[in-house]
């Protein structure tokens, strides 16, 4: 029995794509942390020494982790605080709060929050008691009354740290940041945040009560390490069920990272950005497309997921234009090339396109005012064109000033990829002037 | 003679309560209108008399106290919970025991033994308090008749007793002779620490600790000294070494001679961090006399006053504030001043203005009550004349966040202190020097008067000492290392904080490095060079430099847009155009509109460049936060 089992290593097809399937949206869903954070050690250890400080030592800290979006903040905390908790009296003793400042909007909700996760006497259940007031005054007892030795540190960990400074007055910073300065409960304040800036946001006294220690992750990642991490990234773990399938699915993973066509659209992709969450995005179309029948990723996957992920937003929209809201969008463009720019209204549009209808037209419909009233309002609604007065009410809507959102460049595409556009149209956008 | 008359016509009074007509007599015990409806103050009433100008009638009394009346710190003394009749014959001297007649309530009855009463209105005594301890009674003291016995010499300590027959014409409490503060007082004040570090040091050399001891010392008191942590380390450890050593002897030298030499090596680290409290605070000498013989004077005087203290953060105020009040609280420790109530609140440990009338009445009394309510009480107890009265020393922390429209928190807190019976020192601090001036309506200015003291940032000779005092001669950095962090930190604020923690930083980077056979242990400039680099450097150029090419190319089309239109502003689109021209230049495939605006908003998240509201789209403006030469600079260094 136990002998079949061994022999019988390689699974049906389906059942090891499902597997791969699951292992690897895992991983670009950011549901399961890396062993190690890539390319960020120094700034690994830092953290790391810091928090223990804290955790072990009862030293209160603040610092500030700084990095573009997605350049893996919250996933190098995360790391750290899962190496952190793997020591058992720190496992034990830690008390990590986590805040966010897009949910926690004002200090009393956030207030509410840490007394929440911290368990205080005036939680019961889920609800916390008492008054804004009453619950600052009790958090600050709390902590004051505890000190170095005996009491347990708190991780205070705010997610979108610059969110927090516009507060009013910056009263949880400032007093968060005053017990980490003195003799009271030890506590670590960590802030997470993709503002460069985010100390000028600060209070002078609030600032001068953060340590300015600064964590910055600011990737100088090469190609050739990124071609390395899409490979990694894509490869399956050892521990992988099928010794078969995996060599497999590896070397196709190999072959595919050799082929150029898949390089030259990860150049690009990594000329664009360099941060890991749009990749993931472009992994997981790619990866989208593996089934039973197809159990590898093909270049042409990934050509076929990179056009989808760098489509042009506006592109997909014009191209469901009926052709007199067409007609409209190119009115507007001549308007723009005759007046530099400056904004249009309704009855300027009409005119324009009155005279084309009238000049050069031979398949299009003399439409009625109130039809073309519709299609601007249509084009309006889709923001294809957008309102530059603030007061909308007072002017007659033929006469409200416009201002077109699109680039000639999108027009022209847009009208190229149009099917069945009526060459006059065409013609009509090319030209130069109306 | 007249006076004598007087007294003789008043020695006899009736109280008009509101059923009836009660009539007190010396000896009796009485309940006096006090803050607290339900539970009046007590009383043994000794005679009346009459005030100078014969327009009131006057009460000698014997106070005794309830136990919410004694501080919250002491109450823990008893070592019991109070019975809800019991109260205390009171020893101390600091309390009024003169009292208007119309405030008395009533009589009552209170007896001394050890059983409590039954029935609900008599109070009965067992203790005294003497403002530190709680004493068995005495009995002769509780005798029905003081006012006959002669008094006894063993009781010095209770002048009222003492001189029953004299003609009461002393008013107040008991002033000292000099109002102006003891000199010794303030030395031992100042260094109370210092020379204890330097007995130590002295002894040091004369004693050969024999590694024995030293083994078992260490092993001992590792533990503690560890869990004592940081804050007032050599303090306890004094403490805790003369409860295990005879003070004096042999082993407590070597004993302190030990955690000296524990404290010293092991410990920079911890000395360095902001919360340690310094056994002294330097280079705040002037100020800290000044402060200190502000608040000496108003509570030797009974009187009341206020002061306004100004300074950038970090320069040492609330500090030495605190150093103050802990000089003072010793001194009254030692009789030589009253005793005195300290009480802090802080303009940004509260959600509103007017929570401030709600801290300060729940540290004076423990009651938990609205703001207004509180505002009333507070009220009603600073402008009464109520008796017993100790003063209050009030430190109002971050005194701008309490401004409101109409500025009465301020003025109330500067009015109180100017009413006759308040007794009560209102030390203020914020951060700008003419927040009078600036914020303050006129009658507020006025009331807060004209104590003003601004705390100087701290040169980088003061800096330098700091550093060294809170090492305390444990050699951790080298001289120049030293130097450096401190014209640093003076050249920008001059905020001590800013100095420690860069001080703090740059021994564990020094730690890391120690490795190295060739680092000394010491922190030197380099490692310095590195912490201040971590901490004040700007990211944008290393930023720039890190970002993807779309980015940089990106920023080098905002340049190319703004030199073309001469303006420091461009709508993306206009940018845009530029972006793609350039793209072609370099031999890039152009990007879509939408990728574009991915790019834009990336650099607009970490603020390198500020943009509108994003719903404008492709109309919104975009500006630089950085200097063109910056990004230029940062750009060059990217393609070499």
């Amino acid at each position: 029995m136990s002998k079949r089992k061994v022999k019988e290593t390689h699974m049906p097809v389906g059942e090891c794509i499902s597997q791969v399937q699951m292992i690897l949206r895992e991983r670009f869903c950011h549901q399961r942390l890396p062993e190690k954070p890539v390319g960020m050690e120094s700034q690994h250890k830092h953290l790391l020494e810091l928090l223990r400080r804290t955790a072990v030592h009862g030293e209160s800290n603040s610092v500030l982790i700084v990095g573009p979006r997605g350049s893996g903040k919250t996933m190098l905390l995360n790391c750290v605080l899962r190496e952190l908790l793997e020591v058992k009296d720190v496992n034990k003793n830690v008390l990590p709060v986590h805040l966010n400042g897009l949910l926690q909007t004002d200090d009393r909700i956030a207030l509410k929050e840490i007394t929440r996760q911290l368990n205080l006497e005036n939680v019961v259940g889920d609800k916390v008691f008492g008054s804004f007031a009453e619950n600052l005054a009790f958090l600050l007892e709390a902590l004051k009354k505890g000190d170095r030795s005996s009491s347990r540190p708190v991780l205070f960990i705010l997610d979108e740290f610059d969110l927090f400074a516009h507060h009013k007055n910056q009263t949880l910073l400032y007093n968060l940041l005053d017990v980490s300065q003195s003799a009271q409960a030890p506590v670590a304040v960590i802030g997470l945040t993709c503002r460069l800036d985010v100390l000028e946001l600060l209070e002078k006294r609030v600032k001068s009560r953060f340590s300015h220690r600064q964590i910055h992750l600011l990737s100088s990642l090469s190609f050739i390490q990124y071609l390395d991490n899409v490979r990694s990234q894509l490869s399956l773990p050892q521990d992988f069920p099928d010794t078969k399938f995996y060599d497999e699915w590896n070397d196709s993973i190999k072959t595919l990272c050799e082929d150029q066509s898949v390089v030259d659209v990860l150049q690009r992709h990594y000329n664009s950005s360099k941060d890991f969450r749009s990749l993931h995005l472009l992994l997981m179309l790619a990866l989208s497309r593996v089934s039973a029948s197809k159990p590898a990723i093909k270049p042409t996957d990934l050509l076929e997921a990179s056009r989808v992920c760098m489509v042009d937003s506006k592109a997909n929209i014009l191209h469901g234009l009926s052709i007199l809201e067409l007609c409209l969008i190119i009115a507007m463009k001549h308007l723009n090339d005759i007046y530099e720019g400056e904004p249009f209204n309704f009855q300027m549009v009409h005119n324009e396109f009155k005279k084309f209808l009238q000049r050069k037209s031979h398949s299009i419909h003399n439409f009625d005012k109130p039809v073309v009233m519709k299609a601007f309002e249509h084009l309006q609604q889709l923001e294809l064109i957008k309102s530059m007065d603030s007061s909308t009410a007072k002017i007659q809507k033929e006469y409200q000033l416009m201002k077109l959102l699109l680039d000639h460049s999108q027009i022209m595409e847009a009208l190229q990829k149009y099917p069945q556009c009526p060459t006059d149209v065409k013609q009509w956008a090319m030209s130069a002037f109306g | 003679m007249f006076v004598g008359l007087l007294l003789s016509r008043y020695l006899n009074m009736s109280v008009e309560g509101q059923e009836a007509v009660t009539t007190v007599t010396p000896g009796q015990y009485i309940l006096i209108e006090g803050n607290d409806d339900e539970y009046p103050f007590v009383a043994k009433l000794l005679k009346f008399f009459g005030d100078e100008s014969h327009k009131q009638k006057k009460a000698l009394v014997q106070w005794f106290l309830r136990l919410s009346e004694v501080p919250q710190n002491k109450k823990l003394l008893l070592g019991r919970s109070p019975h809800p009749q019991e109260i205390f014959y009171y020893l101390g001297r600091a309390c009024d025991n003169e009292i208007n007649a119309e405030s008395i309530l009533g009589t009552v009855h209170v007896r001394q033994d050890n059983s409590p009463p039954g029935t609900k209105d008599t109070l009965y005594v067992k203790l005294s308090w003497d403002t530190k301890a709680f004493n068995v009674l005495d009995p002769v003291l509780m005798q029905d008749t003081p006012a006959s016995t002669p008094p006894k010499p063993a009781l010095p300590l209770f002048p009222p007793c003492a001189s029953p027959t004299a003609t009461p014409v002393s008013r107040g409490p008991v002033r000292r002779a000099l109002p102006t503060p003891d000199p010794t007082v303030m030395r031992r004040a100042g260094s109370v620490s210092d020379t204890r570090a330097t007995m130590s040091a002295g002894k040091r050399s004369t004693l050969e600790i024999s590694a024995n001891d030293l083994l078992l010392c260490l092993s001992q008191e590792w533990a503690t000294l560890m869990g004592v942590g940081a804050t007032k380390e050599s303090e306890l450890i004094m403490m805790d070494c003369s409860c295990l050593f005879p003070v004096g002897s042999r082993s407590y030298f070597i004993y302190l001679d030990v955690i000296f030499v524990v404290l010293l090596t092991c410990l920079p680290v911890l000395r360095l961090h902001v919360s340690s409290v310094p056994e002294s605070l330097p280079c705040r000498e002037q100020e800290f006399q000044d402060i200190y013989n502000f608040v000496e004077s108003k509570v030797m005087d009974g009187t009341g006053g206020c002061m306004y203290i100004s300074g950038v953060p970090g320069t040492g105020k609330t500090a030495t504030i605190h150093e103050v009040i802990r000089c003072l609280q010793h001194a009254s420790d030692m009789d030589e001043i009253p005793t005195f109530r300290f009480i802090e609140i802080n303009g940004m440990k509260m959600t509103d203005p007017h929570q401030a009338y709600v801290q300060i009445l729940q540290k004076l009394t423990d009651q938990k009550v609205t703001a207004d309510h509180a505002a009333a009480l507070l009220e009603k107890r600073f402008s009464n004349p109520a008796p017993k009265k100790e003063t209050t020393v009030l430190l109002v922390d971050e005194l701008d966040l309490l401004w409101t429209r109409k500025q009465n928190v301020m003025y109330n807190l500067f009015d109180w202190p100017t009413r006759r019976h308040a007794r009560l020192v209102v030390l203020t601090i914020a951060n700008t020097m003419d927040l009078p001036e600036r914020i303050m309506i006129n009658r507020v200015a006025s009331r807060l008067g004209l104590t003003r003291m601004s705390f100087q940032p701290y040169s980088f000779k003061q800096l330098q000492q700091i550093i060294t005092s809170r090492l305390n001669k444990v050699k951790a950095f080298e001289e120049d290392a030293l130097q450096l962090v401190s014209r640093k930190v003076a050249a920008l604020s001059g905020d001590a904080r800013r100095c420690l923690d860069i001080c703090r930083r740059a021994t564990e980077i020094c730690e890391h490095s120690a490795s190295h056979p060739s680092s000394t242990g010491l922190v030197r400039m380099s490692h310095v060079m590195e912490a201040l680099d971590e901490m004040f450097s700007s990211s944008y150029i290393t930023a720039i430099g890190c970002a993807s090419l779309q980015e940089q190319l990106f920023l080098r089309a905002v340049i190319a847009e703004f030199r073309r239109l001469g303006l420091e502003e461009a709508t993306f689109q206009q940018v845009f155009v530029q972006h793609r021209a350039l793209s072609r230049v370099e031999g890039l495939q152009p990007i879509s509109v939408s990728e574009g605006l991915a790019v834009c908003q990336r650099l607009g998240a970490c603020r390198l460049l500020l943009l509108e509201a994003s719903r404008l789209d492709m109309l919104q403006r975009v500006r630089l936060n950085v200097s063109q030469d910056d990004v230029l600079y940062a750009l060059k260094a990217v393609r070499d």
